[in-house]
């Protein structure tokens, strides 16, 4: 045990000393505490390797599998920079299946182990989804830059010297950068949202919050299809890229709004 | 003394179970207040709704005239760190200490780490991986260096050997005496804990049975101890808290002070009074025969 100092002369604490320290910072503080909102953006981001490294490390993982599957391609006889190559190197999905499914993890956990934490430090529970957000944007806005960087790279090299086409594929927008950077950008905030949704519900309703969410878009899906399918051929010759564009800006702004009205009740246990 | 804290009412119902019912009280800035009951008698639930983190039922909550409840400027003074908390994945007592004064306005850093080292709480391990002695010891950190002006503990002592206990005893008596503020700390702990309070109060079953000034104690109730038959016979018509007795002898609780008829007719049979303590208040509040007496 160490000695705490020298003992303090005891005194009776004064009513005025508590009540006046409400609402100011004591001396003894470095400096005052930040805005609540950037406060648990902080927060997050402690977790620095789980912000920074682990995503990037994903993104590297499904390069490197995109290799060996562009080599053994190669070797059966497909040839680089061929019609046939090009359109299957492209039509690769592996990005979306592999750091989908973590930004998935990534988005309840974020939600769901630290919401408890955030509260203990006294954030309120708007803040804490704003702040939330906030984080979710700085991780969509890194990945954006990271992969538009290496998408960029990619075709500065000319596919990499030998033809490969690992991030100009065409779930990244075909080699458009700046529809590479939008593209990541909405659609990690959007998973990272719509995943954190499912992390407030299970705060909320515990097991059964996320299986009735689940259950509940899924029927709105299904009745979205049923009524929109007699029109389906007219819908997909209409098509324009930014209809995504405004049904991820739709779903990260009703997951965050969800988000806030599932925490504003939830018990702390 | 300003009443910074304030119930009126206060119902905390989950479905069909009401674990507060109807609790009033208030409590003067600076004080250290004992918050006491047996297991499942709503003290989490009442530590919960003061700091803000639930809301009742019904009823109202004031700390230095705010609800707590979502506001900010309110919650930035109070701490409560549980029994069972919980921390970010992957966590250690480092990343404790580098964003708690993020949130906490009146955070001691150079106070925290003192306290890390004094409960020898490993910095770089995932806090995951503790003991239950050593989360008890981050939550105390936590408690004591945000010098909140109202600091809750809940069960501060679990897992704590004597020496860590007695360290958390001087670490609170002298941090409140040089920084004031307003502490209630819940603990089964009575005896060891209560030397510290100004005040207690006394939960069970959803409901304050005592809150009382330290100094008031011995004017709430009297042990009195003897045969059995002739404690039966002393103590017939008066408020029994608690009757305990073993094969011919028995001690008896009970509410109020013993005036001097009374003490004349204890010495008649050879009974023995005593003053009660704090601890024995709340084995007595606790008891059956408290809660029937309480019912009625």
């Amino acid at each position: 045990m160490t000695v705490l100092g020298t003992p303090a002369q005891t005194r009776t604490p004064e009513a005025s000393d508590v009540t006046s320290n409400f609402n100011s910072s004591s001396s003894s503080t470095k400096g005052p505490a930040m805005n609540p909102v950037l406060a648990v953006t902080q927060l997050h981001l402690t977790r620095k390797r789980m912000t920074f490294g682990v995503p990037v490390l994903y993104v590297g993982v499904v390069a490197v599998l995109s290799i060996l599957i562009s080599l053994i391609a190669w070797r059966a006889g497909s040839q680089p920079g061929s019609t046939g190559w090009i359109v299957s190197s492209r039509s690769n999905p592996g990005l979306v299946w592999a750091l989908g499914g973590f930004l998935g993890y990534m988005g309840v956990s974020s939600t769901a182990t630290t919401f408890r934490f955030a509260i203990t430090l006294g954030a309120t529970r708007r803040a804490f989804t704003l702040g939330t957000l906030l984080w979710n944007l700085v991780i969509a806005s890194y990945l954006a830059v990271v992969l538009t960087v290496l998408a960029a790279l990619e075709l500065a090299t000319n596919h990499w010297f030998v033809g490969f086409y690992i991030f100009d594929i065409a779930i990244l927008g075909n080699g458009n950068l700046p529809a590479t950077f939008a593209i990541v950008l909405l659609g990690v905030l959007a998973m990272l949202t719509v995943a954190g949704v499912f992390g407030a519900a299970w705060i909320r309703f515990s097991n059964r919050g996320p299986i009735l969410l689940g259950i509940g878009i899924g029927l709105v899906i299904v009745v979205a299809v049923l009524i929109l399918v007699p029109q389906a051929a007219q819908i997909v010759a209409a098509f324009e890229p930014w209809w995504l564009a405004i049904a991820a800006g739709v779903a990260i702004i009703a997951a965050s709004l969800g988000s806030w009205r599932l925490l504003r009740r939830a018990i702390i246990r | 003394m300003t009443d910074h804290l304030v119930l009126d009412g206060v119902t905390r119902r989950f479905g069909s179970h009401t674990a507060l019912d109807d609790v009033s009280f208030t409590l003067a800035a600076g004080s250290i207040c004992g918050l006491l009951g047996r297991n499942g008698a709503g003290k989490t639930t009442l530590l919960s709704l003061i700091a803000g983190q639930d809301l009742p039922s019904a009823g109202t909550i004031h700390v230095n005239g705010h609800s707590p409840f979502e506001h900010a400027p309110t919650l930035a003074g109070i701490n409560l760190v549980r029994d069972n908390q919980r921390y970010p994945d992957d966590f250690t007592v480092g990343n404790v200490l580098s964003i708690a004064p993020r949130f906490l306005p009146h955070w001691d850093a150079d106070f925290a780490k003192r306290l890390v080292a004094g409960f020898r709480v490993p910095l770089n391990q995932s806090v995951k991986k503790f003991s239950r002695g050593q989360l008890s010891a981050v939550a105390i950190v936590l408690g004591l260096a945000s010098r909140a002006p109202l600091t809750l503990m809940d069960e501060p002592y679990l897992g704590l050997d004597v020496n860590a206990r007695r360290y958390f005893h001087e670490a609170l008596v002298r941090d409140v005496a040089e920084h004031p503020r307003t502490v209630i700390l819940s603990t089964h702990h009575v005896e060891e804990s209560e030397s510290l309070f100004d005040r207690v109060l006394i939960v069970d079953s959803g409901r304050i049975l005592l809150n009382a000034d330290i100094d008031e104690i011995p004017e709430i109730a009297f042990t009195v101890s003897g045969r059995d038959d002739a404690i039966r016979e002393l103590t017939a018509g008066l408020d029994v808290l608690r009757l305990h007795t073993v094969p011919g002898l028995a001690s008896a609780t009970i509410r109020g002070s013993a005036d001097d008829a009374f003490l004349v007719r204890a010495e008649a049979v050879g009974a023995r009074i005593q003053g009660v303590s704090v601890a024995d208040l709340v084995t007595a509040f606790g008891s059956e025969s408290a809660a029937e007496a309480v019912a009625a």
